[in-house]
């Protein structure tokens, strides 16, 4: 549909659009020109600065700091799929007061910002005399907010089913329990796929909230405390660090969107 | 309860500094989100490629690194700018990225029998942009953009890693200093859920007066 928003440029057109991109071309031409510059003169590009990534064990370094975040990730993901089904049930069962008390908890949750809850968590589990390591809080508190948004997608998702699947369940003597786990959930997870990647995606990029534990040591703390090591290499690495996300993450959201068209 | 109370001064001026963020980084990223949406979707081929790369890159890398590589790295090449203006640019950043993907789902919701009208009586693309694709992709998609704006309230939070003083920084240092966790936390959570339940209803409200007829 987009391409339907403009004419076919013709002749008159089409010089017009050539001119406007040589304009732009030139801006960019002329901003990469000033950036480039502005980093060489800070010896951004000096081989000293880029010295410490011939070593293998830096690059272990930044693997073992996503592999961290990744297995965070991959734990805070599960359990919230875990309690987001039972959230997604009682969206829509029948009784209000359980609709209802599902309601509130994924409003509070969905409001809350993910880092609030991992300070309140670092600092409340603790003082409970709960000594757990640094990951466990990360999790807790991504599963917190992410179990809510977990429960709405598959909520929807189940509405989104016809009605006819839960009329036959029914007919065919399923019980409640066994019509919501064995019949509606695991179509309504289907159906919601693509948006469970795409919460995968936001989860992972949550787990570089842990860079406030100090105790973590995720990619963007590792690439920080290479930066420590050597003092010229610190922006290298948070940019290693942030192409590293950018990477994964473009990969996943494609994922998302190939299942989408399979599904459809 | 005393521990709050005592520090009043304090959580005012953390919500108002989460606050300011808020109305800054959601004007930055309307303006901002809207340019690179007509930027993809217009004639100009090698502006489409710079939107289009320009999400790829903004919405794919965590706010969290963003907010510390603009604070921490740009000083390092010579680029110095004050703390509470680096957190809310990269706020804009970050969010124009999602406003610019949420109108384009919106622009895809109009049909193209509309275009193709308005240019049979005479308008060229600017006029059909300004008269029709940005009044109704917005319209299409006030919900949409309301979670946005969610979005961008909780991502404020975010500015705390760095050091501004906003809300959550503030429950924060309030909670060690008084040991009262539950409390200092349980006000600053009450305060971002009204927030954004108070948001989503004008949001809802606004949906409604600018809902479609199709």
């Amino acid at each position: 549909m987009a391409a339907q928003l403009f004419e076919i440029p013709g002749p008159k057109a089409k010089r017009r659009n050539a001119f406007y991109e040589g304009l732009a071309l030139l801006v960019l031409a002329g901003l990469a020109y000033l950036a480039i510059r502005a980093l060489v003169s800070n010896g951004v590009f000096d081989a000293a600065a880029w010295a410490p990534f011939k070593l293998l064990g830096v690059w272990k370094q930044l693997g073992i700091g996503f592999f961290n975040n990744a297995r965070a990730a991959v734990v805070a993901m599960l359990f919230s799929m875990g309690l987001g089904c039972w959230l997604a049930w009682g969206l829509v069962a029948r009784r209000r007061a359980i609709r209802s008390a599902c309601r509130v908890y994924t409003d509070i949750w969905n409001g809350i910002p993910v880092l609030l809850s991992l300070f309140f968590v670092s600092l409340a589990l603790p003082a409970l005399g709960l000594d757990i390591p640094d990951f466990w809080f990360l999790v807790i508190s991504l599963s917190l907010y992410s179990s809510a948004a977990i429960g709405d997608i598959v909520s929807s998702g189940i509405e989104s089913l016809p009605r006819g699947q839960s009329e036959a369940a029914v007919a065919l003597g399923f019980s409640e329990w066994q019509k919501m786990w064995w019949i509606l959930l695991p179509q309504a997870i289907k159906v919601a796929s693509p948006a469970l990647v795409s919460q995968l995606v936001i989860v992972l990029k949550g787990t570089t909230l842990a860079f406030v534990l100090g105790g973590y040591f995720d990619l963007l703390r590792a690439a920080t405390v290479l930066g420590a090591y050597f003092s010229r290499s610190l922006l290298q690495a948070q940019v290693i660090a942030a192409l590293a996300f950018m990477i994964v993450n473009i990969m996943l959201e494609y994922a998302a969107t190939r299942i989408e068209t399979k599904i459809k | 309860m005393a521990a709050v109370l005592g520090h009043w001064i304090d959580f005012l001026s953390g919500i108002g500094f989460t606050l300011g963020l808020v109305a800054l980084g959601w004007i930055g990223a309307l303006v901002l989100g809207t340019l690179l949406a007509l930027m993809r979707i217009g004639p100009i081929r090698l502006a489409r490629l710079i939107a289009t790369v320009y999400v790829l890159v903004f919405r794919n890398i965590p706010i969290p690194v963003q907010m510390v590589l603009f604070v921490f790295g740009l000083p390092l090449v010579g680029i110095k700018l004050p703390l509470f203006p680096s957190a809310a640019i990269v706020l804009v950043i970050y969010h124009a990225a999602f406003v610019c993907e949420t109108l384009r789902a919106g622009v895809n919701a109009i049909p193209a029998g509309e275009v193709e009208a308005m240019r049979a009586v005479g308008f060229g693309t600017f006029g059909v942009m300004r008269d029709l694709v940005i009044p109704q992709a917005f319209a299409a998609v006030v919900q949409p953009l309301g979670n946005v704006l969610v979005l961008l309230v909780k991502n404020t939070s975010v500015a705390a890693i760095v050091g501004v003083a906003e809300l959550t920084f503030v429950a924060d240092q309030v909670a060690v200093e008084e040991v009262q966790t539950l409390v200092v936390f349980g006000g600053a959570a009450l305060a971002y859920v009204i927030l954004c339940v108070a948001l989503k209803r004008v949001v809802s409200v606004v949906g409604r007066q600018y809902r479609v007829a199709r």
